[in-house]
């Protein structure tokens, strides 16, 4: 045998004996093999090891260590361990190794060559731990990960069912309410129709123009993506093209200037019957006998809320006679009450000026 | 509003609740058109979509016999002298290719939106379809230059 490389040499006083006697004493299990041998065999295993395969050193000593190999064992770790082997290179990995009495552990081994000096591999010494809890403790985590993300995805379907379901009720809800406002707007037209021409004939079309414009602000909300806000630039473009069909454009127009705003959709239905009924009362009665005139209609945002004007340039209210039984003028307080806003008649010279201030907090306007 | 045309339309209205189909038969009279008569389930629609040889059919999508007012449009259709029009307040049931109607009216409706519809109809039906830059609560299909169809949304 040629001598080993420098540095590996023993300092005075510690012999191979104390070498053989710490590895045999070492609970890490150990084994050589000599390549040089037909069939690469044991020539040298320790106690750990025996301890750990469960066989006698006389049962192993002189065999090719594929006798630990069984019918799991990795064949692609194998071909790697081989190929290694072959070459002379060091190999580190997991294998599934079988126990004399038949039962598998996970063995992570090291293998490395011993070379002498010119390079050639003398031996091959391989050093083994028992992974076996390790896998056990991996296989448990993947099985407690694989049962977390079933119950994720359990509860993420749970989830989105109830939201399909929410959403499916929210479109039956606004379909309804659409469908029966049309069906009282039909209720209200059609007894329009069969009462004679005159007060209650006029109060029941008012009535119905008055759903109408309920239904004009119900069909633009829940229209949009955001079901808890609505434009109310173009809710009010809506609103006046339903009042300005009727009228004869050369005589009487309405015109608007209304800030962009998107407000909370508790507030569609009374800004719909306020303007509805202030355009509507303008339109009834600031232009008498064939008068010509405009309506204006404007919407600005100021610091504390949102003001509104609707002015005409007709007779002014005091040419109109006062009506005791004015139930649009009780309706417009009513609502502005609702909106905690304030409501300033006055004399436009010519016409009548309607300002109100509509107080938007927190979430009302965005 | 109601300005009477030289050659009125001849109406079929689809439509399960009888108070709304009564009105509308009288606005349709007020705009100077003429019913032809109303079906409040499938199987009428279709069966009168063939004997009463209407221009248009105002079809409702959800009728006695449930949303079938699809299927209805899509036979009725299928005759190209027919020009169907859903009146729906169900608009995200209308399918993408709006089962070969030319748009839908958005319930609740104004008279306006239907006197603005049929005239769009009529117009188009004479042959030169107006701009539909001015049709308001009346939205046209895809394959009538309406745009992408996104289920009633404004």
């Amino acid at each position: 045998m040629t001598g080993f490389p420098k540095g590996a040499s023993l300092p005075s006083g510690v012999t191979v004996e104390v070498f053989a006697a710490a590895f045999e004493a070492s609970p890490t299990p150990m084994v050589v093999t000599d390549p040089r041998r037909g069939d690469n065999p044991v020539v040298w295993a320790n106690g750990a090891f025996l301890g750990l395969t469960g066989y006698d050193r006389e049962e192993i000593y002189g065999h090719n260590c594929r006798m630990l190999q069984g019918p799991l064992t990795d064949a692609a770790v194998l071909q790697t361990m081989r190929s290694a082997l072959a070459t002379g290179r060091p190999f580190e990995g997991e294998l599934l190794n079988y126990r004399k009495d038949g039962t598998s552990f996970w063995n992570g081994m090291t293998i490395n060559p011993v070379c002498d000096e010119a390079g050639k591999v003398l031996f091959f010494f391989s050093a083994q731990a028992d992974m076996t809890d390790k896998h056990r403790l991996e296989l448990a985590m993947r099985d407690a990960n694989d049962a977390l993300e079933r119950e994720v995805s359990e509860r993420t379907a749970d989830l989105r069912s109830a939201l399909e379901q929410k959403t499916a009720l929210l479109h039956e809800v606004d379909h309804r309410v659409k469908n029966n406002l049309q069906v009282i707007s039909s209720l209200m037209l059609l007894k329009a129709r069969r009462t004679p021409e005159g007060d209650a004939r006029n109060a029941l079309q008012a009535m119905a123009d008055r759903i109408g414009a309920l239904s004009t602000a119900h069909r633009m909300l829940y229209s949009e993506g955001d079901v808890t806000r609505f434009d109310f630039r173009e809710f009010t473009a809506d609103l006046i093209a339903d009042l300005a069909a009727g009228l004869d454009g050369d005589r009487t127009r309405i015109e608007t200037e209304i800030e962009a705003l998107a407000l909370s959709a508790a507030m569609a239905a009374p800004l719909a019957l306020l303007i509805h009924e202030l355009t509507t009362n303008a339109l009834h009665h600031a232009f008498p006998e064939a008068r010509r005139g405009r309506v204006a209609i404007e919407a600005h945002r100021y610091e504390a809320g949102m003001r509104l004007v609707i002015q005409d340039d007709g007779i002014g209210m005091a040419s109109v006679p006062p009506n005791p039984a004015g139930f649009g003028r009780t309706l417009v307080e009513m609502v502005v009450r609702q909106l905690r806003g304030t409501l300033e008649w006055a004399d436009a010279g010519p016409g009548t000026r309607i300002v109100i201030t509509i107080p938007l907090v927190g979430t009302d306007a965005l | 509003m109601s300005e009477v045309r030289e050659v009125p339309l001849r109406i079929l209205v689809v439509e399960d609740e009888v108070l709304i189909a009564l009105e509308l038969e009288c606005l349709l009279e007020d705009l100077g058109h003429v019913s032809v008569g109303v079906a409040g389930c499938s199987a009428d629609a279709i069966a009168l979509g063939r004997t009463a040889l209407p221009d248009v059919a105002l079809v409702d999508i959800h009728l006695i016999d449930g949303p079938t007012g699809v299927e209805v449009a899509r036979q009725l259709s299928r005759d190209p002298r027919v020009t169907v029009v859903f009146m729906t307040a169900n608009a995200k049931r209308i399918p993408p290719d709006f089962a070969g109607a030319l748009g839908v009216i958005a319930k609740p409706y104004s008279e306006r939106a239907v006197a603005g519809a049929l005239d769009y109809v009529a117009q188009r039906r004479a042959g030169h379809p107006p701009s539909a830059d001015t049709l308001d609560g009346f939205h046209l299909a895809p394959a009538a230059g309406g745009g992408e169809w996104n289920g009633g949304a404004a």
